[in-house]
């Protein structure tokens, strides 16, 4: 219990203190109990009151720190460090927000806001009158890094960790790594062949002491967290006769890299599986990188006439994907063009809806127009229609380029521009309980600012598992993730928050309601003198709260936000 | 129904001159920047959209390619440098093929080969004519003057009418107009007017000088061929007439020298691409004004007994220029232009459907 509580009230230039009267405030809790120290301040945050704070708490000898101010977001940290400069724990340091809740919120009623400020400071004396000082959590690091898929973002990934001072596992679930970069001829822009660029890194891979590659091998379980997470691996039989081998390896940090799959057409969608010369994009790519011969074939039919329909399973009006998938516009004006400069005869057609080849990739666009490839678009309410007529396959489109006039011709081969879609099976995503996003790929914490990491610390993402990407942003990405994986065990010893939830093993009674409510998987179970009670695990734990109010003998509490703090808030809140 | 899409047609036009058409993307600048372009009557970008699609007939039916006047301006503003300018000047090339029912023009503009072949045949055809008359000067002179008249009176009658009937079908009838009898007639006005201003070149910007060179060369050109066919320029004793000509003759040649020094030169955006068509109608222009000075001048100066071949190269140019240059040539852009925009007048004023 904090008996010498100091107390800063802040003007915040005038942000504050032009609708919060600021004396009254300091007057009004000056006498409270436990407070030995009230004053105001114009700028709390200024390096001359910081100095104040440290000398007061030295020289009043305080054990409790309150600044009402801004949004916690802003100074929390600043002031617990002030705390820490004056000696005390950083925990000790309780934040109150009367800007944002206050003078902001009812800069049209003046003796409001100073009332309510007054309140919210009040509250904030009888929580820090409970705050206790509290210690990071700190524990050792695995320094082995998992990656899970060998495709090219899990392999470049791979390469970039073994690069530091650590060990990869880089597991593999087909016998083969690459992915399907793997299984490209050229490249869109760098016309390098995929299979190529794939085992061009594949072979430095194996040149690497710290890389063990599993292939034929796939993760079916994982235990821990950050810092130490069990995986068990089972890797296929090879051969026949092979034994299934298992194996358990512990890792500091996992780089998700399972990838996508390509749409598949619903039967019947623009002539999928209804007409045979209707086929997909990756069968498209593999046709004419295969195909060899002065004219291109498919089934045994010469073809001249190719109708690209664009965005087929991407871009979904009314359908789930609502998402443009980003390298199919590039990928197809590209295959378009190898196919005219292979083959002869060969005319193309885009049926498109707007042509996304951002950036360099425009080059391509333009290159494909001057070889005299035809573009018509239309919106996603008309989209084009494939019919068959007299034995042939047509394709029709109001074109929006031509006043939305009727157009249409008689394609040999149609191909349907599929997008990405996210693996269907999801069994890695399951396992470590990574949180998807509106279009079902795994989501990062922020899009912006922290893009390859999960909410399930100690795990990052990498590549097309994440949202459509072309090689080049499959790459960015995993060289990202990799040195993201890298920093959480870099030191070998890891710290998290002290702020989490705690088990009065006492009134536990083990019903599991807490474990069904923790959204992070930190609740587990366990036998304490003969009796089952839960057990939180410190490293998953995020300190939310949502397994408190569940407990039915209320024997949870979050350290920092016990019952008694947050009643006598609320209390105080309430107007004592 | 639908219309069918014609990649091919893009081969078709680049023997007309067209020049990296297919690369447009459709922006629309090129429209936005054209002065003669209206909203109702919007090009140059719809004629691009339509040659890259290669729908033959909605082209044919347009009317559009003639009331281009090639100021280039779409041309420089163009991001893709697709040169709508002088696709619309293929247009306009392909379009005189399609009406001309002889299927001279379209060979002529193809294939150069069938074009000097004609040239030489008209040439070889003069020298015979001149030996069957042993080139005694008299006579060729009367013949010569024979010529023009008959010259002028069949291209017009053979060529000229059946082939403005026929644009008439494919841009008014085929397209479904009723036009009542009353229109054509209240019409008229604009074919004339365009036919000897050419007035919608003057509202392309920064081009008044070359439209007024165009006016003055047009004028000089069909006040030559009155005086010479009508005033018999070069047996009349009368003064006027006489200087009449000389100064008539003299415009001719002054105008298409500068007209060949920006071709030459390049630095205007449409005289950047100039088709065999472009050269040999300036050059026969030139030279005829020429000639038809020196012939006169001669004449004047009691020479020409001594220098008949002066003539003979007048009267070679004159046969070439009449009979392949005015009905299968540049010439005729002249006379489809104004009734191009006689028929748009007509066009926009009939009962809408
Ligand atoms: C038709 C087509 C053409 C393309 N053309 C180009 C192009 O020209 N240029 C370009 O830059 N990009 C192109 N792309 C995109 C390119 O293919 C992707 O960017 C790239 O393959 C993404 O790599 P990845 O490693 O993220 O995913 P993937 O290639 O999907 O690799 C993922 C790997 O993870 C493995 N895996 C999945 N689940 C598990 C599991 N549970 N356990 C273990 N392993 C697992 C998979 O077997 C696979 O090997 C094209 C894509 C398509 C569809
Ligand atoms: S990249 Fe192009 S084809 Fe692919 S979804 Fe986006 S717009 Fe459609
Ligand atoms: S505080 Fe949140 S994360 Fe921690 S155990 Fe409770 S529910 Fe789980
Ligand atoms: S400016 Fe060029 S690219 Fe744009 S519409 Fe005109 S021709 Fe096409
Ligand atoms: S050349 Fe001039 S008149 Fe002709 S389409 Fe272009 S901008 Fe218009």
């Amino acid at each position: 219990m904090k008996e010498r509580i100091g107390v800063y009230i802040c003007h915040c230039g005038g942000n504050i203190s032009d609708y919060v009267d600021v004396e009254r405030v300091r007057q009004a809790v000056e006498n409270d109990r436990g407070v030995v120290l009230a004053k105001t301040t114009v700028f709390a945050c200024s390096d001359s009151n910081q100095n104040d704070m440290v000398d007061d708490i030295k020289k009043h000898n305080l054990d409790g720190v309150i600044v009402a101010s801004c949004s916690p977001k802003l100074h929390l940290a600043t002031f617990r460090s002030v705390t820490e400069r004056g000696d005390l724990n950083k925990y000790t340091y309780v934040h109150t927000n009367i800007r944002e809740q206050a003078s902001w919120a009812h800069s049209d009623d003046k003796i409001g806001a100073t009332e309510k400020a007054i309140l919210l400071v009040k509250a904030a004396i009888a929580k820090s009158r409970y705050a206790e000082p509290l210690y990071p959590n700190q524990f050792e690091a695995e320094k082995t890094i998992a990656v899970i898929g060998a495709g090219i973002s899990g392999m470049k990934a791979a390469v970039s960790l073994s690069d530091k001072n650590t060990s990869v596992i880089l597991i593999e679930k087909e016998n083969k790594v690459g992915g399907h970069t793997a299984t490209w001829g050229p490249l869109a822009m760098s016309d390098e062949k995929g299979s190529d660029l794939s085992h061009r890194i594949y072979s430095d891979l194996l040149q690497r002491d710290n890389v063990t590659v599993l292939t034929g091998s796939e993760v079916i379980s994982s235990k821990g967290s950050i810092g130490n997470f069990t995986l068990k691996v089972r890797k296929r039989a090879q051969q026949a006769g092979d034994p299934v081998e298992t194996m358990e390896f512990n890792v500091g940090s996992v780089v998700v890299a399972t990838g996508f799959d390509p749409y598949l057409p619903k039967a019947g969608e623009f002539g999928f599986s209804s007409y045979e010369n209707v086929i997909t994009l990756p069968d498209f790519k593999h046709l004419i990188d295969s195909f060899s011969g002065k004219y291109l074939e498919y089934r045994g039919k010469r073809i001249n006439r190719i109708a690209y329909i664009y965005c087929v399973g991407s871009r979904q009006v009314d359908g789930e994907n609502r998402y443009c998938s980003r390298y199919c516009c590039t990928s197809v004006i590209h295959a378009a063009i190898q196919a005219k400069k292979k083959f002869k005869e060969i005319y193309n057609f885009h049926f498109n809806r707007g042509i996304r080849t951002y950036g360099k990739q425009e080059l391509l666009y333009a290159e494909s127009l001057q070889q005299g490839d035809i573009y018509l678009q239309s919106f996603e309410d008309a989209p084009p229609q494939v019919y068959a007529e007299n034995g042939k396959t047509k394709v029709k489109i109001k074109d929006v380029l031509t006043k939305e006039k009727e157009l249409e011709i008689e394609a040999d081969l149609v191909v349907l521009v599929t997008g990405m879609v996210p693996r269907a099976d999801n069994s890695i995503g399951t396992m470590f309980k990574l949180p998807k996003g509106r279009d079902k790929f795994f989501n990062e914490v922020h899009m912006k600012l922290r893009p390859v990491e999960t909410v399930i610390d100690g795990i990052t993402i990498a590549g097309t598992c994440q949202g459509p990407k072309n090689i080049v942003e499959s790459v960015n990405s995993a060289l990202s993730a990799a040195a993201k994986s890298y920093s959480y065990i870099s030191k070998g010893m890891l710290e998290t928050e002290p702020i989490v939830a705690e088990v009065n093993t006492d009134l536990c009674a083990w019903c599991g309601k807490c474990a069904e409510a923790c959204p992070f998987d930190a609740i587990g179970q366990k036998d304490v003198n003969g009796k089952q009670v839960a057990v939180i695990n410190n490293s998953v734990c995020k300190g939310c709260g949502m397994c408190a109010p569940v407990c039915p003998p209320d024997a949870i509490n979050l350290i920092n936000y016990s019952s008694e703090e947050i009643m006598s808030m609320i209390e105080q809140l309430a107007g004592g | 129904m639908a219309s069918r899409i014609n990649p091919k047609f893009s081969e078709e036009l680049k023997k007309y001159g067209s020049v990296n058409f297919n690369a447009c993307y459709n922006c629309g600048t090129c429209t936005a920047v054209c002065s003669l372009s209206t909203t109702d009557d919007s090009f140059p970008r719809e004629m691009v959209r339509l040659s890259a699609l290669g729908l033959e007939n909605e082209i044919k039916e347009s009317l559009k390619p003639w009331e281009c006047y090639y100021c280039g301006e779409c041309t420089t503003h163009c991001p893709q440098t697709a040169n709508p300018g002088e696709l619309m000047m293929s247009l306009r090339r392909w379009l005189t093929a399609q009406y001309d029912w002889t299927g001279l023009s379209g060979l002529f503009y193809k294939y150069l080969p069938a074009f000097l072949t004609a040239m030489a045949l008209v040439l070889a055809g003069v020298l015979l004519f001149a030996n069957s008359v042993n080139g005694e000067l008299e006579k060729m002179l009367h013949f010569g003057h024979l010529f023009e008249r008959t010259a002028i009176a069949t291209v017009f009658v053979v060529i000229f009418i059946p082939n403005l009937l026929r644009m008439w079908y494919f841009t008014v009838v085929k397209p479904g107009g009723k036009v009542p009898l009353k229109t054509y007639f209240t019409a008229l006005g604009e074919l004339f007017v365009h036919m000897f201003t050419q007035k919608r070149a003057k509202e392309c910007d920064d081009n008044h000088f070359r439209w007024l060179e165009h006016l003055i060369l047009v004028f000089a050109y069909l006040l030559l061929l009155f005086t010479t066919v009508f005033l018999n320029w070069f047996s009349t004793g009368n003064l006027f007439v006489i200087i009449l000509g000389y100064l008539e003759s003299a415009f001719i040649f002054i105008i298409t020298v500068d007209f060949v020094k920006d071709r030459i030169q390049k630095k205007k955006t449409l005289s950047k691409n100039s088709g065999p068509s472009d050269w040999f109608f300036v050059i026969w222009l030139l030279l005829m004004g020429l000639t038809a000075f020196l012939v006169r001048l001669f004449i004047d100066l009691n020479i020409l007994e001594g220098n008949k071949w002066l003539y003979l190269f007048h009267i070679t140019v004159l046969a070439q220029w009449a009979l392949l240059i005015v009905p299968f040539g540049k010439w005729t852009h002249f006379l489809y232009r104004s009734f191009a925009m006689y028929f748009v007048k007509i066009k926009s004023v009939y009962p809408a459907q």
